[in-house]
């Protein structure tokens, strides 16, 4: 063998060993950093914004992750119960958000939202999680079960599906348009808190979020079907040696996440004021983002990751962007929220609180 | 619910399913919809077919059940109960309209004009008893085919098929015997069959099934024929295909051409992400990506108002920067480059992470595209204009007719490739990996090399079609790539089979063709694609056109990971 081939071969084994993936993820991770740091510090030397500026985009965007954080809860109970993303979930969510439509105009139109409004918001959350509920569970009837077992991206397939179905079958039933939700009058206007002004709508939202996670964190901890539904997370064969009715267990399972979408449709359109068929889709993905962002199965980690990534979005773009010189720095939000996902994926997989991922079948 | 008969509740279900259609607006859609002309609306095939489904079902044995002991009296049953379902709803609509709340103020669907179509203006009272009758009639109908012979229902379903087809293909149809110089009054009007064109369709099907019964399949009635062998059977029927794909652009019009260059670029789509999602088996929710950054640079490097020209839309420069044929391999580098880039950080996620992230890379490309930020290089929200037309000689590639041979050329190619690399060692590779990753890492394929190399392969096509898409409509614009495209490609893998070739080129004539022709299906094609999404999968993984091993691999594991059967009722 010639010096030459040698020195040819040694070039080729170098290269096939060439960690390319390293490399890329190390750029990556350098460029993004840099582009983090650098950016931060430019926008505040520009002193274009004032404190209160930034409380309130940080305050928005608590508002908005507790939204994330609810939505997310979902993604994580059927997740950490059956190892599937359902992708329809921004669907029931969005379900829920046109029964809210619904209901409150039928309530407005009585003049009943107004003069009643505390039982009138209790009525439409209770409706709005009754339809979402309902319809997570023909979801699951209709798309998941049959496919228990098969290959994982099947059951990911039929979630596009149900999407696009429940996506189109509100748009045929209340048209294509954006639909203006009717407000409610106790929740306009600002409130002081600490010397600064909060918006009472924000202040529902965040109140609401809490309960909500509060009461599924009892309902997990301290109830037989939050028992059962953990214990079918950990081993589905030996829970149901165990005597726990699994598909009884799966189904409270997706109740109670679609119940949780229903309610978050409420507080989401007390901030947005509008429905629209599609706005199921990007609530959606971005509460998925935010489960994986926490941790993909643990409830503590879905409303950390909602909170994080709803703060990261509303602040992100104007606080790294901005800087840069890049002009309307909050159109690539999506960027923001979208690339966060992609991150914590590549980088790890099991979230904040989340162990690195393990490989699972 | 359980307490009730099962004839009950699949006669319930039934009128559900007829009142749904009517709520999200279908039956008022397709009563525009002729099928027999004057007699019979596709509205009307609609609901026929919902009641002979209920009476078929409440005919037949349940799942793991025994048959139902009297399958005419519970088929009967089940239709009418499903009519007076319907009955009973346009009923209240109507008295709930009459007490002043108009229910069209929320549910924009439902409409006094609905309701007409639904009692067959027989008015509101008398709707209860017409669809009783209806459902009753049409559900003893499909009881009786499912009680009846094999042979018998197949004809019978056949005989429909062949009426619907008929009469839905009748504008394409109608074309093309125009193009042909066959006069098609007496067999279609106003976009239906005519009555003796309904006789003749069915009485043509019927007598090509008493045919080929009698001889006993297509396979031995063409055996009979001296000097057929099955080698010069395959070569005609190639022929035959070959003919009809040449002489295609020139029997039908110019729109019909422009349908079928469409459909040419989802199946060019289709192949593409067919080598991700079907051989590979990584699900790709973004590949619209890569479609946009084909349109993409093929239009910023060869429209006249890209910005490498020093151009802009109010300042043409004389010419873009190259020639559409020399930015093609450019594009194509471009993909793959990018492909590799997104490709090597996910590849490893685990497959159901990866089709969110790729689904996140679609995405983040069309906000970046969309931005003001890129606007000076990428034409924010307008996209970039002035795209030239593809140079193909002395003809002009705008005339749908030629682009449809050049974007045919491209499909022969890939559709080619497709079918080398699927059995090439790298296509074994892919199936291995598809179906076991540790093993196949085990028997020394590098799973991360065949990863990247199947992403890369599906971008470098899905950006061809993108550069053709680009320069068939001169303008590219993030409005054109939405995830909308990425599920429509993966719906057409889906139905046609993942993994299957063939299954392509009919997943995008059914998917991609149809609705573009059948304009009524329109507004409902992405709500019938879920149905159609879901249905595949929970009753048909395979697809329509089955890869032989992806179906076993799709049934088998199916199988054998049964769920544990819970001890139900143990935990009371």
């Amino acid at each position: 063998m010639t010096s030459v081939e040698t020195a040819a071969r040694s070039y080729r084994v170098l290269l096939e060993r060439l960690p390319v993936r390293r490399i890329i993820l190390v750029i990556l991770s350098l460029v993004i950093a840099y582009g983090v740091i650098a950016g931060t510090v430019a926008t505040l030397q520009t002193g274009r914004f004032t404190a209160e500026d930034w409380v309130d985009l940080f305050v928005a965007g608590v508002a908005r992750g507790s939204v994330y954080a609810i939505i997310a809860l979902g993604y994580t109970l059927v997740y950490g119960i059956l190892f599937i993303i359902n992708f329809a979930h921004g669907e029931v969510f969005m379900s829920g958000t046109f029964t809210a439509f619904f209901v409150a105009h039928a309530l407005a139109d009585q003049g009943l939202l107004n003069t009643y409004p505390v039982p009138a918001l209790i009525l439409l959350f209770v409706v709005s999680a009754l339809v979402s509920m309902s319809i997570a569970v023909i979801l699951e009837r209709v798309a998941y079960r049959p496919l228990r077992g098969a290959p994982r991206l099947v059951p990911l397939i039929t979630a596009i599906g149900a999407s696009l179905f429940l996506q189109y079958t509100f748009r045929g039933f209340y048209g294509a348009q954006a639909k203006a939700y009717p407000n409610i009058d106790i929740l306009q206007g600002n409130v002081p808190v600490a010397g600064f002004t909060i918006q009472r709508a924000q202040i529902l939202v965040v109140a609401g979020a809490i309960i909500l996670w509060l009461a599924l964190y009892l309902v997990i901890e301290r109830t037989r079907i939050g028992r059962a539904m953990r214990a079918v997370g950990e081993d589905r064969e030996i829970a149901a040696l165990m005597g726990i009715d699994v598909d009884r267990t799966i189904v409270s399972t997706f109740a109670i996440g679609g119940a949780l979408a229903g309610a978050a449709g409420i507080l989401f359109v007390q901030l947005f004021n509008s429905v629209f068929f599609f706005m199921g889709f990007f609530p959606g993905i971005k509460a998925f983002t935010a489960a994986v962002l926490g941790g993909i199965g643990s409830i503590t980690g879905a409303a950390l990751g909602g909170l994080v990534l709803g703060i990261l979005e509303a602040v992100g773009p104007i606080l790294f962007l901005t800087g840069i010189g890049v002009p309307s720095p909050n159109q690539l939000q999506p960027v923001v929220s979208f690339g966060i996902l992609v991150l914590v994926l590549i980088f790890r997989p099991g979230g904040i609180l989340g162990a690195p991922e393990e490989k699972r079948a | 619910m359980r307490r009730l008969p099962r004839y009950v509740r699949v006669g319930l279900l039934g009128g559900f399913i007829i009142i749904y259609l009517t709520a999200v607006g279908m039956i008022a859609a397709f009563h525009e919809r002729n099928i027999i002309t004057g007699v019979v609306q596709f509205s009307v095939v609609l609901m026929t077919l919902v009641y002979m489904a209920a009476g078929y079902l409440a005919a037949r044995a349940p799942k793991g059940g025994s048959p139902p002991l009297r399958p005419t009296r519970d088929a009967l049953i089940a239709g009418a109960v499903g009519g007076v379902l319907v009955g009973v709803f346009v009923i209240l609509m109507t008295v709930l309209a009459d007490a002043g709340y108009t229910p069209r103020d929320m549910f924009i669907a439902i409409t006094p004009a609905t309701l007409d179509i639904l009692s067959f203006d027989q008015g509101t009272y008398l709707s209860l008893p017409v669809q009783a009758v209806l459902g009753a009639v049409l559900g003893l109908a499909g009881g009786y085919l499912s009680t009846a012979t094999p042979n018998v229902r197949s004809t019978v379903t056949r005989a429909i098929s062949a009426t619907l087809i008929g009469a839905l293909g009748a504008p394409l149809f109608s074309v093309m015997m125009a193009g042909l110089g066959i006069p098609s009054r007496w067999l279609f009007r106003s976009e239906g069959l005519t009555i003796v064109g309904t006789v003749f369709v069915v009485g043509v099907t019927l007598l090509l099934r008493w045919y080929l019964l009698r001889a006993g399949g297509v396979r031995n009635a063409l055996d009979r024929v001296p000097g057929v062998t099955r080698k010069n059977v395959n070569v005609v029927t190639w022929a035959v295909v070959g003919v009809v794909l040449a002489v295609l652009p020139w029997i039908v019009n110019t729109f019909v051409s422009d349908v079928l260059g469409t459909v040419g670029l989802y199946i060019l789509l289709g192949l593409g992400l067919n080598i991700v999602v079907g051989y590979a088996g990584l699900l790709d929710l973004g590949y619209v990506a890569f479609y946009a950054v084909g349109a993409y640079s093929v239009a910023v490097l060869t429209a006249r108002s890209s910005f490498l020209v020093g151009a802009d839309v109010t300042n043409l420069a004389p010419d873009g920067f190259m020639n559409f044929w020399v930015a093609i391999p450019l594009t194509i580098v471009i993909a793959v480059i990018i492909g590799v880039l997104i490709g090597a950080p996910v590849l490893r996620l685990r497959g159901d992470y990866l089709a969110i992230v790729t689904l996140g890379f679609g995405e983040i490309i069309r906000t970046l595209v969309l931005s003001d930020w890129l606007k000076p290089y990428l034409g924010g929200p307008q996209g970039i204009t002035e795209i030239p037309s593809v140079p193909v000689g002395p003809f002009n590639a705008r005339d749908p007719r030629i682009l449809y041979y050049l974007i045919l050329g491209f499909v022969l190619v890939s559709y080619f490739v497709s079918t080398r690399l699927k059995y090439a060692r790298i296509g074994r590779a892919w199936a291995a990996m598809r179906e076991d990753e540790d093993v196949a890492e085990g028997m020394g394929i590098s799973v991360i090399k065949y990863k990247i190399l199947a992403f890369v392969m599906g971008a470098a096509v899905g950006c061809l079609g993108g550069a053709f898409f680009a320069a068939k409509l001169s303008v590219a614009n993030p409005g054109s790539f939405t995830l909308l495209v990425s599920i429509n490609v993966l719906a057409v893998v889906v139905l046609g089979g993942m993994g299957s070739i063939p299954g392509v080129v009919v997943g995008s004539l059914v998917l991609v063709g149809l609705p573009e022709l059948l304009r009524e299906f329109g507004e409902f094609r992405l709500h019938i694609y879920g149905i159609i999404l879901v249905a595949i999968m929970v009753f048909k993984p395979e697809g329509l056109f089955p890869d032989a091993r992806r179906a076993r691999e799709l049934r088998g594991e199916a199988t054998v990971k049964e769920p544990v059967p819970a001890l139900a009722g143990a935990a009371e």
